[in-house]
């Protein structure tokens, strides 16, 4: 146990020999964090997609529309000049913009004309569906009560003839008048029920945030360990350690223990941080909390371990290691959410520990689950670790022997 | 001039050679570009095939069986969906509750019985039956937010329409009876006229919304591709920039660079030498991963020449940074770290990751002094179609950056000649 403590003690000394080290060991995952959670909406801010509008017309109807915009659940409208808005459109930077033009106003849908506006969207953006049916919401809901009014007339004269203008006139602000009244009488015809959870969860994407960005900072130093495999190696240091009483498994068993301590309590930071700066809600099943945390640390040591066994040079190890946690954490979902991969891709994913640790942590803090509720990601976890740990051990004893 | 291509020369084979850079160099860029194509589904798609989140799970379930009810599930199965959507309708309201829960679907469309009764009264002698309001009910999966918004949206547009034709349907029936023209005898064959006015007149009145994308979608066809690529190799040039400078302070630890001085090389053809290496390395890896992602990808980038000079300029002001990195480190160790820190933290700001717009404005702003901000503006609009004449104020950003880069760091170099002297 001695000399295991000893291993320990002097990888972590090793480790932040630097002042630089505590740049990934926190402060990157901290401006990470911070930057995609300033990037997403959150429940305070404006969760839905920017609409350029441009207002030609600058009348009291195209008022209307944009206010109507405004209460949209979907869009958020930014009124901006056509040149901004061609120019925005044009380098990608807008997925759509709306041009209300000049002309558009009460006076002349009264008067039964037909008024186009005009919506650019990016071609194939699939998801332009939504918010085109949710400005096509907009505008029905401002023109509503005048249809209903003109067609009302519409009505009337098909089954007797106005006998003058004036006639006509009138039964069309009496029929506008109604359709106004019955228009602020609708009833809210749908209801919108999240999932049953002990606890009311506003989905918050700084939660995403938070948990994408511990799994990622913390995985790609526990897959470190191999470079402190291959530089013992490199350097004979591990040749020389052998000629001592030290045995393989002391050496393993050090070097591990000290990298997942280390990653537990850079976990810790990050939790805290989390629940300090940005309330996600971590602490609401602390054992389940360990519970995964522990496991997904186990469970990238042991790819670590298994990594140091196959790479020649621990500059090779290095940038292996970060690629594969960059590369694990993007198809993990830690970076994007997995509801956004194709069906095919989130079943595929299953095959990484970073999809299970991410899956338990959104468990916890958007689901409100318990202990019972992760045992599945856990036991996942857990055997990524077996089998990487048995790979990598029987690798390590075998390049030994 | 020689001199300094030979020590650039000998560089560039040096990185090319070093297969651990290699890892950073080309292999990360272009495994993080594959994982991108993998889960934006373009792997399985062709270019200029849709993007954006696909399929989504919906179950519906249809208490209501009557004419809206029906109407509404027709809209979720509809062709027009059809890749938006993977619905199914289903009888068990627990079961479906369930498969949220489990996080296996979006959300569940409940429409309960009596839904169409509550929009449209029934007629019962000489009065309208009022029916009980009658909610459809929308079970969202908080997990999948942006799929229960794309849901909820399409849900509102429905519920917009049916009310537009209520609104209508009693606005004209109402006003009838009230000036007396019409008697309550007759408004149920008026009713029944009106409803194929409406089906008739719904899309040639009033505002109407024109999409406009046909132009573009013929002019060029966007690839998500052509987005996602360029990201991830502008963020992995901030590599190649620190690496050259962490080799010129290796050299000086190793004497090769105190040795290198004593030969009638100046230190300005050594430098410039190195930084030319540098640069050249930039250039070389964009290309190689431009090259590799349109012969794997099919990716189209837009106008050659534009290409060219993009990549020529956006190497110039990252290698900027690399210099200015090495000018303020001591040791190898610390060009590495610190070079890391700055890809990373200029790939977030700059875009390879996320779309900037979504910034508050501070962070936009900040972005701008990242030569991947400018990059991405540069490839982007080479991607929608546009040629070197629209990159002038792109290029224009990126050559007074590394310009100025270049100064302050031969600045602090002059100012530190133990640097390259010790």
């Amino acid at each position: 146990m001695k000399k295991i403590l000893a291993i320990i003690w002097k990888d972590v000394l090793l480790r932040f020999s630097s002042p630089v080290e505590w740049l990934f060991f926190l402060i990157l995952p901290v401006v990470f964090t911070v930057v995609l959670s300033l990037g997403t909406p959150n429940e305070n801010s404006d969760n839905r997609s920017i609409l350029l509008v441009v207002d030609e017309a600058k009348t009291p109807l195209s008022r209307e529309i944009l206010q109507q915009l405004e209460k949209s659940p979907v869009v958020r409208p930014i009124e901006t000049s056509r040149q901004d808005a061609e120019q925005r459109f044009r380098e990608r930077k807008t997925l759509f913009w709306m041009l209300i033009p000049e002309g558009v106003s009460e006076e002349r849908l009264q008067s039964g004309e037909s008024l186009p506006l005009t919506f650019y969207e990016q071609p194939n953006q699939i998801t332009a569906l939504a918010v085109r049916r949710s400005v096509q919401e907009a505008i029905r809901t401002v023109t509503q009560s005048l249809q209903a009014a003109q067609f009302a007339v519409e009505q009337a004269e098909s089954i007797r003839p106005f006998e003058n203008e004036n006639q006509r006139l009138a039964y069309f602000q009496e029929a506008h008048r109604l359709a106004v009244q019955l228009q602020e009488a609708t009833p809210e015809r749908l209801m919108v029920l999240r999932e049953n959870a002990p606890d009311s969860i506003p989905y918050d994407p700084r939660t995403n945030s938070s948990a994408g960005q511990l799994i990622t900072w913390v995985f790609i130093p526990l897959f470190g360990i191999s470079v402190l495999m291959v530089s013992e190696r490199e350097s004979r240091t591990l040749a020389r350690l052998m000629t001592t009483p030290t045995s393989s498994g002391t050496f393993l068993a050090g070097t591990i223990l000290g990298q997942v301590l280390m990653a537990l309590v850079q976990m810790a930071l990050l939790v805290g941080f989390g629940i300090i700066a940005l309330k996600v809600p971590w602490g609401r099943e602390p054992l389940g909390l360990a519970v995964v945390l522990t496991a997904g640390a186990l469970a990238a040591a042991a790819f670590g371990t298994f990594l140091g066994t196959l790479v020649r040079s621990s500059s090779q190890a290095n940038n292996l290691s970060i690629m594969l946690g960059m590369v694990m954490a993007l198809l993990g979902g830690c970076w994007y959410p997995l509801e956004l991969f194709p069906p095919a891709v989130q079943n595929v994913v299953k095959i990484l520990p970073t999809t299970w640790a991410m899956q338990g942590m959104l468990d916890l803090t958007l689901r409100a689950g318990s202990v019972q509720d992760i045992w599945l990601e856990a036991g996942v976890l857990l055997g990524f670790a077996a089998v990487f740990f048995a790979l990598g051990i029987w690798r390590f004893r075998k390049q030994l022997a | 001039m020689k001199r300094l291509w030979l020590i650039a020369w000998k560089d560039l084979r040096l990185a090319f050679r070093d297969r651990a850079a290699l890892l950073f160099l080309l292999i990360a860029p272009f495994a993080l570009i594959m994982g991108m194509a993998l889960i934006s589904g373009r792997l399985t798609t062709p270019a200029g095939s849709n993007t954006g989140i696909r399929d989504i799970p919906v179950w519906i379930i249809n208490e209501d069986g009557e004419e809206l009810g029906n109407a509404l599930v027709e809209v979720l199965t509809s062709t027009e969906l059809a890749d938006l959507l993977e619905p199914q309708v289903v009888q068990d309201v627990s079961a479906a509750r369930q498969a949220v829960e489990e996080d296996r679907i979006a959300g569940v469309v409940r429409i309960p019985a009596g839904f169409t009764r509550s929009v449209i009264p029934v007629q019962s002698g000489n009065t309208w039956q009022p029916s009980p309001l009658v909610q459809i009910e929308f079970y969202a999966n908080p997990a999948r937010p942006t799929s229960a918004m794309i849901l909820e949206a399409i849900l509102r547009e429905f519920l917009s329409r049916v009310e537009a034709g209520r609104i209508q349907g009693h606005t004209a029936i109402l006003q009838m009876l009230q000036s007396g023209l019409a008697s309550y005898d007759q408004i149920e064959a008026i009713t029944r006229q009106m409803r194929q006015s409406v089906e008739k007149d719904e899309s040639d009145t009033g505002l109407t919304l024109q999409v406009a994308n046909q132009e573009v979608k013929e002019e060029v066809e966007f690839d998500i591709m052509a987005y996602m690529a360029p990201g991830m190799a502008l963020m992995f040039l901030m590599f190649t920039a620190s690496y050259g400078g962490r080799s010129f302070l290796a050299e000086r630890r190793q004497h090769t660079l105190q040795r290198l001085l004593t030969t009638p090389a100046s230190v300005a053809q050594i430098f410039g030498g190195k930084m030319l290496g540098v640069y050249l390395t930039g250039v070389a890896q964009l290309f190689i991963l431009i090259g590799a992602s349109t012969l794997i990808f099919g990716l189209k980038w837009g106008d050659a020449l534009g290409v060219v000079v993009l990549v020529l300029c956006a190497t110039f002001a990252a290698t900027g940074w690399g210099l200015l990195i090495t000018a303020f480190s001591r040791t190898p160790g610390q060009v590495s770290a610190i070079g890391s820190a700055v890809m990373l933290v200029f790939g977030i700001l700059g875009g390879s990751f996320l779309n900037t717009e979504q910034f508050p404005p501070f962070l936009q702003t900040l972005a701008r002094i990242t030569p991947n901000a400018w990059g991405m503006d540069g490839f982007a609009i080479l991607a929608s179609g546009g040629g070197l004449t629209d990159l002038s104020y792109t290029l224009t950003g990126l050559l007074v950056m590394g310009g100025v880069l270049f100064a302050v760091s031969v600045w602090a170099f002059s100012r530190n000649r133990q640097l390259v002297q010790a």
